[in-house]
């Protein structure tokens, strides 16, 4: 516990300081949503349906420019092998890594409902949303840190993440999608999608833990 | 004679079909201090992985301590310290940050205590607050000897520790680690003029593989050291 505290307070500390990966996700995701605004009218009946598409898009690309820019630091400085080397379990760090992933994460998702709700005119932070997201970010929170520690030791690792995450976090997308869209009133059928999207994410956080020290091992 | 502080049998590292370290037997008694040798690609830096239990050995088997490298312990992890050829400290925070940080990992007591002291040591104290990206590489080096010291490990394993260092870098590395009483070192090193002044033993590999040992656990070594003290009960 105390290593998984110093690694999420070290991480925080480090996003700060170093705002670059960051800040160019959250400009991202915020040039994207203003150019859907711009293409179509999200808030008329007729493309509606598209907008949970749109706000899971952009939380994933946006994760993956961050979360790859954090693992790529930790690579070149050697600083990933000096916490492996410690005593502390690499499920700590494993943990502590990715809660700081994903409340940085989070952050960004917070911001862009906000803007969503001002270009689109559609209420998006409401309770019933801000549990899909937070359940979504999770799932997608654990998987992508696991892959992102795997894709900072390859050579190939700008085009490791993205292949590797995208198949493995279509199911987790498809139910975030419906789940919002349940929650914005869209007709999306009977399918407990919310319900999906939990066991995705304790499927996902389980999994990656266990995964975690032999991912690590070379 | 006390059991060796580090044993190699066999020990192996394979990718794909190349051996980068191949059938290494050697054995490090404790207190001793060994200079790793050999040319670049020779092997040193993956057979220090290896013993630092980071890289896992394709066949044969290492012991660290009294204990297998492989699964790792956090006890035996407790004992390494590892100086590696990156400084391992994060650029965006100070050096005092950065001791904070890894005496949490290693759950240090008296770490703010510890800190001080092995910062004053390094020559850097004046400087503790300070972001590292403005340090030079030097500098950075101080700071990574004070990061592996800093759980008091009683076995170091550097690679390459003088890199960048100025004369009085090298001089303090000497005075903590190469010259320091008690620790079990095994250095991978390129500066041969400086080996002489502080190893007692050598492991010179060639393509992976051991083409001499000459250290305190070696029958080589032994036989050197029966000589040297030898010669000097004879003086």
């Amino acid at each position: 516990m105390s290593a998984t505290l110093a690694v999420l307070r070290k991480d925080l500390r480090l996003a700060w300081r170093d705002r670059s990966g960051w800040l160019s996700a959250t400009a991202f995701a915020a040039i994207s949503v203003l150019i859907y605004s711009f293409a179509f009218d999200l808030a008329a009946q007729p493309v509606r349906p598209l907008l949970p598409g749109v706000l899971w898009t952009t939380f994933l690309f946006a994760g993956i420019f961050a979360g790859a820019h954090s693992f790529q630091r930790e690579a070149e400085q050697g600083t990933f092998d000096a916490m492996l080397l410690s005593p502390a379990p690499a499920t700590a760090i494993y943990l502590g890594k990715a809660l700081s992933h994903m409340l940085a994460l989070l952050v960004i998702e917070v911001a862009l409902l906000l803007l969503a709700t001002i270009l689109f005119s559609t209420a998006l932070l409401t309770p019933d949303l801000a549990l899909i997201v937070l359940v979504g970010t999770v799932g997608y929170v654990s998987l992508t840190t696991l892959l992102s520690t795997l894709g900072s030791r390859a050579r190939a690792r700008a085009v490791l993440l993205p292949a590797l995450a995208l198949p493995l976090l279509v199911p987790l997308l498809i139910a975030a999608v419906r789940a919002t869209g349940a929650s914005l009133g869209d007709p999306v059928g009977t399918a407990p999608w919310t319900l999906l999207l939990l066991v995705f994410g304790i499927w996902s956080s389980a999994g990656a833990a266990l995964l975690f020290p032999l991912v690590v091992e070379r | 004679m006390s059991a060796p502080a580090i044993e190699t049998r066999g020990l192996t590292k394979r990718y794909g079909t190349l051996d980068v370290v191949r059938d290494v037997t050697i054995a490090v008694g404790p207190g001793s201090k060994t200079a790793l040798t050999g040319a670049n690609g020779a092997g040193k830096t993956t057979l220090l992985g290896m013993l630092a239990t980071l890289i896992v050995p394709s066949a044969g088997e290492a012991t660290v301590a009294g204990h297998p490298v492989q699964p790792p312990a956090p006890a035996l992890r407790r004992r390494i310290g590892v100086l590696a050829h990156l400084p391992m400290v994060y650029e965006e925070l100070s050096p005092w940050e950065n001791l904070a940080f890894f005496a949490r990992l290693y759950a240090v007591e008296g770490a703010a205590a510890r800190a001080e002291e092995l910062l004053r040591r390094v020559g850097l104290w004046a400087r503790r607050h300070e972001p590292t990206h403005v340090f030079s590489r030097g500098q950075h080096q101080r700071l990574a000897l004070a990061r592996a010291l800093l759980h008091a490990p009683d076995i170091l394993l550097l690679d390459e520790p003088e890199t960048g260092l100025d004369p009085e870098g090298v001089a303090v590395l000497d005075e903590l680690v190469l010259r320091a009483p008690g620790l079990t070192v095994i250095a991978a090193t390129h500066r041969l003029d400086h080996v002489a002044s502080w190893s007692d033993g050598t492991v010179h590999l060639d393509r992976g593989q051991v083409v001499e040992d000459a250290t305190r656990g070696s029958a080589s070594g032994a036989r050197a050291a029966a000589t040297a003290g030898g010669a000097g009960e004879a003086q």
